[in-house]
C-alpha cells in the first residue's frame, strides 16, 4: 500500500508541474513575438520565421518529453496496483447468487436507508423506483410484450404494516437524544413499553432515569461545584422517579443519592464514575436502539451491515476455492453448504452449532441431534446407522441404550 | 465456528477494493491519451503551417503572412486551452485518487476486526457497495443522496455510470447511434480488449480472432435488423441493406459466423411475420440484450466488475453467515416463511427468538431471510454450543448462564429479592422455575438435564 501511495504521488506531482502547458505558452510567446517583428519590418518575414522553426520544435520537444514522464509515471502507479492486487482477481459472477433477485436486495437497501434513519434517501429510492417502474412498463407495452413487472424494491414481498412509522419514531427520539440531549421521548417510550422492557429484563427505563436525575443535578454547576437550587430539584425528581425502580436498583439509587454529600468535589469522589454523562449519552442511545429494535423483533445492526462485513472477512478462503473450482468447472453456490470453513469473530455467531462427532456433519431438521440417556449427543442419521434397530454403545462412554430411548434435542 | 479469527489483514481485506483505485487510473490515461493525440496533431499541423509561411514569405504580402501567423497564434491558443481543461480534470482525478488511497490505508491501521475503527471503516465500505449498486441498477438519483448524506463523494463513480446508463437507455430504447459513437470513441480500448482476450488462455477463442468487438458487430448487425424491418419490399432498402452487410458485416463473417449465416436469411423474411428460425431477430427483447452487451463492455474497458460488488460481499456474508437453523421450522423468526411467504410475523408477539445473545441472527431477520434461501449455510467442523447447556423437558438446551440469568430478571419482576437465593447456595433448584426463553413454557429446575456436546 505505501508502494501505492509513493507511486501515486509522483504521478500527481508529474501531474502538477506538467510543462506541457507552459511550453504551449512559450509557443505562443514566440508567434507573437514574430509576429509584431514582422509587423515593424515585413521584409524580415522569412528569416524570422525560419528562426522560429527550432525553438518550436524545442517546445514541442518538451511537451513530447513531458508526455512521456507522464506516462511513465502512470505506467509505474499501474504497476505499483498491480503488485498490490496480485492475485486478487476481481470476484467474478461465480461468487453471485444474488443477481436474479434484484427487487429483493431493493427492498434489503431499502430497508437499511430507513434503519439508517436516511428517510430522505429513502424517499428518493422511492420515486425513482416507481419512475423506472412506469418507463419500464411503457417500453414494453410499445413492444408489444405484456410481462408482469414486479416491485421493483420488493414491497409485494411483504413490507411490515407501519415499518416506516416505527423507524420514523425511532429516529426523532434518537435524534433527541443525541443531539438535543433530550431525555423526554425516550422516556415516554419507555414508559409505554415498560411491560415488555421488564420481560427482556431490560435496564432502560433506569438509565434514562438516572441520566435525567443526573442532567439535573449538574446543571448550574461550577467545576465540579454543584448549586444548591440543583441539587433540590435533583433529590424532587429522584424522589418521584427512582420509587418504581427501588425493588430492583437499590444499591444504585442509594450511590446516586450519595453523590449529593460530594457537592462540592465530586470529580474527586468515588461517584464521579457514576454520574459520568458524556459517554452516557452514547449507551443510552445506543441501548435504546437496541431494546427498540428488539421489541419489533429486528437486529440492532443493519442485517445488510454485519452481512456485507461478514462477507468481505469470509471472502478469501472463498475466493481461494473459486480458483480451485473454476479448474473442476464447479460452484459452490449450488450446494448446499459451503466446502471450505469461513472463519468469522465470535461476535458473528448467531445460532447454536451442532456437528455430529460421529458423521462431522450439521445437524438439520432432516437429521437432527439426538441425546442418548447418558447425556452424549450424535445426529440422528448417525444413530440409525449405529443401532441398527438393536441396543447399542454411545460411541463416547460405556453406557448402553436403544434408539427409542434417545431424544430429540433443540439447540 | 472455526477458530475466531479477529485479526485484520488488511491486503486481504482489499479484495472488494480494486475498482477504487483501477478506474481513476483507467480515466487518467484516456486524458492522457487526449493530451497526447491533441499534441501530437498540433505539432504536425504547426510546424507544416509554419514552414509553409516561411517558404511564401517572399512571395507573399505581408498580411497574408501574418494572417497565416494570426491563425497559428489561434491554434497554439485552442490547444493551450484544450490542455488547460484536460489537466484540470487529470487534477481532480488525482485528488480523487489520493482520498482513495487514504481511504484504503485507513485500513492498515487497523489491527483487529474487533476494533471500533473498523466497524466505522466498514460502515463507509457498506456504504460505497451500496451506492455502486444503486448505480448500477440505474437508482442515480438515490445514488448521489446516499453519497451526499455520507460525505462519500470522493469514493463513488458518479459520472462514470452516469454516462453509462443514458447510452445504455438509448439503447435500450431502439437507437444505436450513441452506442456507436461510444465505439468508435473508445476504439483504442476495444481493441486492446481484444487483445487481452485473445490472449487469455481460459477464454474461449473463437476460429478467427474478431478485429471488432461483439458489441460493435451486434449493433451493426441490428443497423441491418432495421433497415430490413423500415422498409422491406422496398429495392432500394434491400440495396441499403446488402451495401450494409457488405461494408459492416462481411469482413468480420469468420469471427461471428452464427449472425453472418442468417443474414441472407434474414433478407428473405418478412419482419412483421417472420419464420419461427428468425423470430428472435426481429424480436424486440433484442435491445434488452444489446443495452446489456453495451453495458458489460463498458464495465470490461473501465476494469469494472460486471456484477455489483454488493452482491458478491452479500453471497459471501450470507453463506458465512447461514446456519441450517436459519430457515428451520423450529426458529420462530422464519418459521412463517415456510409456508405462506407475504405472511411473516414482522410485530409478532412471540417475546424472543432463537438466538444467542442480544442480537437477531441477521439472517433470521425479515430483510435477507429470503434473500439468504438459496445460498449454500457455512461449513464447520466443531460443535458450538452455550457453555454448561441444559436440556428442558420440551428439548430445547440452552447454556446454563442464560437461564440463569432470565431467572434472576423475572425475579427482579416479580419482586423477589436476589439475596435469598444466595443465601439457599447456588446448587439448591428446590421450588425454583426457568422459564424457556423462547417458547415461555415453565419448568421446575429439577427436571433439568445436563447435556454433553463434544
Amino acid at each position: 500500500m505505501e508502494a501505492v501511495q509513493r507511486e501515486h504521488e509522483k504521478v500527481w506531482e508529474g501531474c502538477r508541474k506538467a510543462k506541457t502547458i507552459d511550453a504551449t505558452q512559450s509557443i505562443i510567446d514566440q508567434l507573437r513575438k514574430a509576429r509584431e517583428s514582422i509587423a515593424s519590418d515585413p521584409a524580415s518575414a522569412q528569416i524570422t520565421l525560419v528562426k522560429l522553426q527550432a525553438p518550436v520544435k524545442a517546445a514541442f520537444d518538451d511537451m513530447t518529453a513531458s508526455l512521456k514522464t507522464t506516462r511513465g509515471g502512470q505506467n509505474n502507479y499501474q504497476k505499483a496496483l498491480d503488485k498490490l492486487f496480485r492475485d486478487k482477481p476481481l470476484p467474478s459472477n461465480e461468487i453471485d447468487a444474488l443477481s436474479q433477485q434484484s427487487n429483493l436486495i431493493n427492498r434489503a437497501v431499502y430497508l437499511h436507508l430507513l434503519r439508517e434513519g436516511l428517510f430522505d434517501v429513502a424517499s428518493t429510492m422511492q420515486d425513482e423506483a416507481s419512475r423506472r417502474a412506469t418507463v419500464q412498463r411503457d417500453l414494453q407495452q410499445s413492444n408489444g410484450l405484456d410481462i408482469s413487472i414486479e416491485d421493483p424494491i420488493g414491497m409485494d414481498q411483504g413490507l411490515p404494516d407501519g415499518m416506516l412509522d416505527k423507524f420514523q419514531s425511532m429516529h426523532r427520539i434518537l435524534d433527541e437524544l443525541r443531539l438535543n440531549h433530550n431525555l423526554q421521548p425516550a422516556m415516554e417510550w419507555a414508559q409505554t413499553n415498560s411491560a415488555d422492557l421488564q420481560d427482556r429484563g431490560s435496564n432502560l427505563g433506569f438509565e434514562l432515569c438516572r441520566l435525567q436525575y443526573a442532567r439535573i443535578l449538574f446543571e448550574d454547576s461550577q467545576n465540579g461545584f454543584l448549586s444548591m437550587s440543583s441539587m433540590v430539584k435533583a433529590m424532587e425528581y429522584a424522589q418521584s422517579a427512582f420509587q418504581p425502580f427501588q425493588t430492583n436498583y437499590l444499591h444504585e439509587i442509594q450511590e446516586l443519592m450519595g453523590a449529593i454529600a460530594f457537592f462540592s468535589n465530586l470529580n474527586q469522589s468515588p461517584y464521579h464514575a457514576r454520574l459520568n454523562t458524556t459517554v452516557a449519552w452514547d449507551e443510552v442511545a445506543s441501548s435504546f436502539t437496541r431494546e427498540f429494535c428488539a421489541l419489533l423483533e429486528l437486529s440492532a445492526d443493519s442485517p445488510l451491515y454485519i452481512t456485507s462485513t461478514a462477507g468481505a472477512i469470509a471472502l478469501p478462503p472463498l475466493l481461494k476455492l473459486q480458483a480451485i473450482q473454476k479448474q473442476k468447472n464447479a460452484s459452490w453456490t449450488s450446494a448446499n453448504e459451503l466446502p471450505v470453513e469461513t472463519p468469522l469473530p465470535s461476535n458473528y455467531q448467531f445460532h447454536s452449532i451442532f456437528v455430529c462427532p460421529v458423521s462431522k456433519e450439521q445437524s438439520t431438521d432432516q437429521n437432527p441431534p439426538m441425546m442418548m440417556p447418558c447425556g452424549h449427543v450424535i445426529c440422528q442419521d448417525s444413530l440409525t446407522r449405529l443401532a441398527k434397530g438393536s441396543k447399542f454403545k454411545c460411541p463416547y462412554c460405556p453406557s448402553e441404550s436403544s434408539p427409542t430411548q434417545a431424544t430429540r434435542i433443540i439447540l | 465456528m472455526a477458530e475466531a479469527t479477529t485479526q485484520l489483514k488488511a491486503d486481504d481485506h482489499l479484495l472488494l477494493d480494486q475498482p477504487l483505485l483501477r478506474l481513476p487510473l483507467e480515466l487518467q490515461r484516456r486524458t492522457f491519451k487526449q493530451s497526447q493525440i491533441k499534441i501530437d496533431h498540433e505539432q504536425k499541423k504547426t510546424t507544416e503551417l509554419l514552414r509553409n509561411a516561411a517558404k511564401t514569405a517572399n512571395s507573399a504580402s505581408p498580411d497574408d503572412t501574418i494572417k497565416s501567423l494570426d491563425a497559428i497564434i489561434q491554434r497554439m491558443e485552442n490547444l493551450k486551452r484544450d490542455l488547460e481543461t484536460l489537466n484540470e480534470e487529470e487534477q481532480s482525478l488525482h485528488e480523487q485518487s489520493a482520498k482513495r488511497i487514504r481511504h484504503l490505508q485507513e485500513l492498515y491501521e487497523i489491527p483487529s476486526l474487533t476494533d471500533v475503527k473498523y466497524e466505522n471503516w466498514a460502515r463507509t465500505r457498506l456504504d460505497r457497495l451500496i451506492v455502486d449498486y444503486l448505480l448500477r441498477a440505474g437508482y442515480s438519483d438515490t445514488a448521489a443522496a446516499l453519497a451526499e448524506s455520507k460525505n462519500i463523494q470522493d469514493l463513488i463513480d458518479l459520472d462514470t455510470f452516469k454516462q453509462c446508463h443514458k447510452i445504455a437507455d438509448s439503447v435500450r430504447g431502439g437507437s444505436t447511434t450513441e452506442a456507436l459513437r461510444w465505439v468508435a470513441r473508445n476504439k483504442d480500448s476495444l481493441k486492446k480488449l481484444l487483445e487481452k482476450t485473445a490472449s487469455d488462455k481460459n477464454a474461449v477463442v473463437p476460429a478467427v480472432t474478431p478485429k471488432v468487438s461483439q458489441l460493435e458487430f451486434e449493433l451493426r448487425f441490428q443497423e441491418y435488423i432495421e433497415i430490413l424491418r423500415r422498409h422491406r419490399t422496398q429495392d432500394t432498402a434491400r440495396f441499403e441493406a446488402i451495401m450494409h452487410v457488405q461494408k459492416h458485416l462481411a469482413p468480420h463473417a469468420g469471427a461471428f459466423p452464427d449472425q453472418y449465416r442468417v443474414t441472407a436469411g434474414l433478407l428473405a423474411a418478412d419482419p412483421s411475420d417472420p419464420s419461427e428460425c428468425y423470430r428472435e431477430y426481429f424480436s424486440p427483447a433484442r435491445w434488452t440484450y444489446l443495452s446489456d452487451l453495451f453495458v458489460d463492455t463498458h464495465h470490461q474497458i473501465f476494469n469494472l466488475p460486471i456484477r455489483p460488488l454488493l452482491h458478491v460481499a452479500l453471497s459471501a456474508g450470507l453463506s458465512a453467515l447461514k446456519t441450517p437453523a436459519c430457515h428451520s421450522s423450529l426458529n420462530p423468526s422464519s418459521a412463517a416463511t415456510d409456508g405462506h411467504e407475504h405472511a411473516k410475523p414482522m410485530f409478532a408477539p412471540t417475546s424472543s427468538s432463537n438466538h444467542i445473545g442480544n442480537s437477531l441472527c441477521p439472517i433470521c431477520s425479515t430483510e435477507l431471510n429470503e434473500l439468504a434461501k438459496n445460498v449454500p449455510y457455512a461449513h464447520h467442523t466443531k460443535s458450538s454450543v452455550e457453555e454448561d447447556p441444559l436440556m428442558l423437558p420440551n428439548g430445547r438446551v440452552y447454556g446454563r448462564e442464560r437461564l440463569e440469568e432470565l431467572e434472576r430478571k423475572n425475579m427482579r419482576i416479580s419482586g423477589t429479592s436476589r439475596d435469598t437465593d444466595d443465601e439457599r447456595g447456588k446448587d439448591d433448584k428446590r421450588g425454583r422455575t426457568i422459564k424457556d426463553p423462547v417458547t415461555g413454557d415453565k419448568y421446575p429446575w429439577e427436571r433439568l438435564k445436563k447435556v454433553y456436546i463434544t
